[in-house]
């Protein structure tokens, strides 16, 4: 059996948008003790890790752990009709093995959708000590990131002591965007080693636009040549954290 | 020919840019076997140059890598080498469907009948020593790797998936899981579209992705049980297989009775070419060599266009873009690392 309900179906909404730039299918772990997921993308370049204790919701019903595997892009449309102050309850029909939504506002409308078979694949979490650190308000870091794509197709990430740098070189074009420490887009550095790394630009702008609705302070961790952390910090409990693989310079 | 395990495994489709960053290996002849079926003129007629010599494998060959690599993907062309002796039955067969064909065709062409000529041509494709020769010089020049197998190189691809050497192993043929290659590509040397045999009908071909942990989960057996099933059905080296069993029957019976030796006993009329034990030898420990190397460049241009224009009369402005397109897919796949170099420790 599982079954849940929540006030505010806007959450769910932004949740399943974030999750859904990555990935097309989702397999989620459904424990008596919450919602997880963790999965890579197609190119295996970034991974999402996301997770909700189920005091979450306002009601959560799960008798025995299970999987269930949706298609994310379709339930992504049906929850771009959710409007202000609705609530929505999620439950499994096991016998017909589809997921039943309902959005309940000004009217109620109750859509269903299949579950599809669920894929056994466990994604490891990526083993990296990272040596710099920053918190960074979640809409500054959007910025940055816009900037830095108006002329690359990736960014040069630095960090030291005082400042985090964002190089992107491109054909023709350049930008440079630095963010001091305790300024009001970059809230704390800390950093171990001096570190520098490259990054898609796609990715990272798909990623923080994406989870900009879900969160407002994010944690970037990162090391020379080596993927970045970012962790999208919640206002409640739960997790949403991404991966992204770095480009390795070559000649 | 291959094992028929078509309607047992499960598979997943997947878009080609999925495998972007992602290698390779590429059971060299079924790849060239498919160029010269497909690539010909209406008629059937392959490909040639002034002289006479086919170039529809090297057309394919050409074109294809070109946009894989463009995708991002890095892949190698593994070469069948001497055949397993036990392999005889199933190559006399083959001589023989080819040489009624060809003569189906020539008739057909006679006749005035081009639609079933172009399908009987398809089946006649022999891959000629010169045209093996002429796709490893063009692979070299393209800066592609190709591994010469000791044996089968279906084999050599498992192998080279195993170790980790390379992602994918890809084959139209499903032999390639009884060699135990643990992830399977379909349909990735083939072009987007393919005409249904005899038919105006044209399907869409996406690549699917077997893969083999799931396959022998699905079906509750083990990799050696899956050899019996296909030794059953019929592989290569026993292509008639046993009478009356298909796929599902041969899956039941391993199930049931374990391996082919305990099911043997309950099928009388069983005949083999060969002991069925060195069948299942062939698959489980295949002729394999270590000694190879992948490495991946930029293409020769002025080198491929010498020998494709110059020498075979393909077209300088087509061959142009092709290699580009490589070029492009080389450097953009430059520096790409997936998350999966970070799960181990560094």
């Amino acid at each position: 059996m599982f079954n849940v309900k929540m006030t505010d179906a806007k959450l769910l909404r932004d949740m399943i948008t974030a999750i859904s730039i990555l990935i097309d299918e989702a397999t989620f772990d459904i424990t008596p003790q919450g919602i997880k997921l963790r999965a890579m993308d197609p190119s295996r370049v970034a991974m999402v890790d996301f997770e909700w204790p189920q005091t979450i919701f306002d009601e959560y019903n799960c008798s025995e752990p299970m999987k269930m595997c949706l298609n994310i892009s379709e339930m992504l449309k049906l929850l771009r009709r959710v409007g202000k102050d609705e609530s929505i309850e999620l439950s499994l029909d096991e016998k017909t093995a589809r997921l039943k939504m309902t959005i309940r506002g000004k009217y109620v409308r109750t859509f269903n959708m299949p579950t599809l078979e669920a894929m056994e694949e466990e994604v490891p979490t990526p083993k990296v000590t990272f040596k710099a650190k920053a918190r960074a308000t979640t809409d500054g870091l959007r910025e940055a990131i816009e900037d830095a794509s108006l002329v690359s197709d990736h960014v040069r990430i630095e960090a030291d002591n005082e400042k985090m740098m964002m190089q992107a070189t491109g054909s023709l074009m350049g930008a440079t965007i630095e963010l001091k420490k305790g300024s009001d887009a970059l809230l704390n550095l800390e950093v171990k080693e001096p570190s520098k790394a490259t990054y898609s630009l796609s990715y990272l702008s798909e990623i923080v636009k994406a989870a900009s609705a879900a969160s407002a302070v994010t944690t970037l961790e990162f090391s020379s040549d080596m993927p970045i952390k970012l962790n999208f910090e919640q206002e409640k409990e739960g997790k949403l954290t991404y991966y992204l693989a770095p480009r390795i310079e070559v000649e | 020919m291959g094992v028929n395990l078509r309607d047992l495994v499960p598979k997943k489709q997947i878009a080609l840019s999925d495998l972007s960053g992602r290698s390779i290996a590429i059971d060299a002849y079924n790849a060239l076997y498919q160029f010269l079926a497909i690539i010909r003129q209406p008629d059937g007629t392959p490909l040639k140059d002034r002289t006479g010599k086919v170039t529809s494998h090297l057309s394919g060959l050409l074109y294809r890598t070109a946009n894989l690599v463009e995708m991002g993907m890095r892949v190698v062309y593994v070469f069948d080498g001497v055949p397993p002796t036990l392999k005889e039955v199933e190559i006399r067969r083959r001589v023989k469907v080819k040489k009624e064909a060809i003569m189906k065709y020539e008739k057909a062409l006679q006749e005035g009948r081009i639609e079933e000529a172009r399908t009987y041509a398809q089946a006649t494709s022999r891959l000629k020593d010169y045209m093996e020769q002429d796709s490893k010089r063009l692979l070299t020049l393209m800066g592609v790797p190709w591994i010469q197998a000791p044996s089968e190189g279906e084999a050599q691809a498992a192998y080279l998936t195993k170790k980790g050497d390379t992602n994918y192993c890809a084959s139209q043929d499903y032999d390639s899981l009884l060699f135990g290659a643990p992830l399977l590509i379909r349909n990735l040397t083939m072009s987007g579209r393919r005409k249904l045999p005899g038919k105006q009908v044209y399907i869409d071909v996406i690549p699917e992705i077997v893969e083999l942990n799931q396959v022998l989960e699905k079906l509750g057996i083990t990799q050696e049980q899956l050899v019996d099933i296909g030794i059953l059905i019929g592989t290569d080296f026993n292509p008639e297989g046993i009478r009356g069993i298909g796929p599902k029957t041969a899956l039941n019976l391993i199930k049931q009775h374990n391996s082919l030796e305990n099911t043997m006993s309950h099928i009388k009329a069983a005949k083999f070419p060969v002991e069925p034990q060195r069948i299942r030898e062939i698959f489980l420990n295949p002729k394999i060599t270590d000694n190879y190397q992948l490495k991946w460049k930029e293409p020769d241009i002025e080198g491929v266009i010498d020998f494709l224009c110059r020498e075979r009369d393909f077209s300088e402005d087509r061959v142009h873009k092709a290699l580009e397109k490589m070029t492009t897919g080389i450097k953009m796949a430059k520096g790409k690392v997936t998350l999966e170099a970070f799960f181990q420790n560094n």
